[in-house]
């Protein structure tokens, strides 16, 4: 299993590679409590088709991943590419 | 349906606990839970497919008030690769063979755990999502990659 180790010393110049917009915003989620980082992450919307049954189930992923592509809309993103 | 609420993971975490299930938060949700700051609209869990694990499985939800048919609790039995739930409290997604990612016990060896929540390596959720080739996934990569950069480097995980 991982193991945090808050102590451990970086450079600024070590995370030179992230951009800086995204490395403010992993900033500021690390110091909000985790109950807050669900408030902010979670959001309900209605995804059409997909929400439509109370259960779905698949034999295996393929089979899972081929539904999406005949049955979802394109905008939704679950195609492959 | 409202949003996923803090609540109702520790409710899932809890009630997993208490029927000895093995199983790990992947997906976005997972990320969420390592501190990755994006959205997301539901928990994907990564179970461990054998009989026992599947049947506390199965008591665990039906303790968290999903309401399952016989042929749904035979299928979760099963393990079958993929199992969408949206008739519960809340939308939960059950991953029995996630794309990326060979055996559970790899990943249950790598895991991490945050505030109880156990939660699939940042790798695993990464490699589970490049394997999919879903266009939302492949949207989503490139920022977790510098999310892990970031993880690793400032929170210390290896």
């Amino acid at each position: 299993m991982g193991a945090a180790n808050p102590d451990k010393p970086e450079s600024a110049e070590s995370l030179a590679g992230i951009p800086p917009e995204w490395l403010e915003e992993f900033e500021a989620a690390a110091r909000r409590p985790l109950k807050l980082r669900f408030q902010y992450s979670f959001i309900h919307t209605y995804k059409p088709v997909l929400d439509d049954a109370p259960y779905r189930s698949f034999d295996t992923m393929e089979d899972y991943r081929r539904w999406c592509e005949e049955n979802l809309p394109d905008w939704l993103g679950y195609g492959r590419v | 349906m409202g949003a996923f609420e803090y609540r109702q993971a520790q409710e899932i975490r809890d009630a997993l606990r208490r029927h000895g299930v093995r199983y790990l938060f992947i997906g976005k949700s997972g990320a969420v839970l390592l501190g990755f700051p994006d959205t997301t609209q539901d928990a994907d869990l990564f179970v461990e497919r054998n009989p026992e694990n599947c049947r506390a499985l199965v008591s665990a939800l039906r303790e968290l008030s999903f309401p399952l048919t016989d042929e749904e609790v035979g299928e979760i039995e099963r393990g079958k690769d993929f199992v969408q739930l949206r008739s519960g409290p809340f939308d939960l997604d059950l991953v029995f063979a996630p794309d990326g990612i060979e055996r559970f016990e790899d990943a249950w060896r790598r895991h991490v755990e945050v505030e109880g929540f156990p939660v699939c390596h940042l790798d695993d959720i990464i490699a589970s999502k490049a394997a999919t080739h879903r266009q939302k996934d492949l949207e989503s990569l490139p920022r977790l990659r510098s999310f892990r950069e970031y993880w690793v480097k400032r929170q210390g995980f290896q």
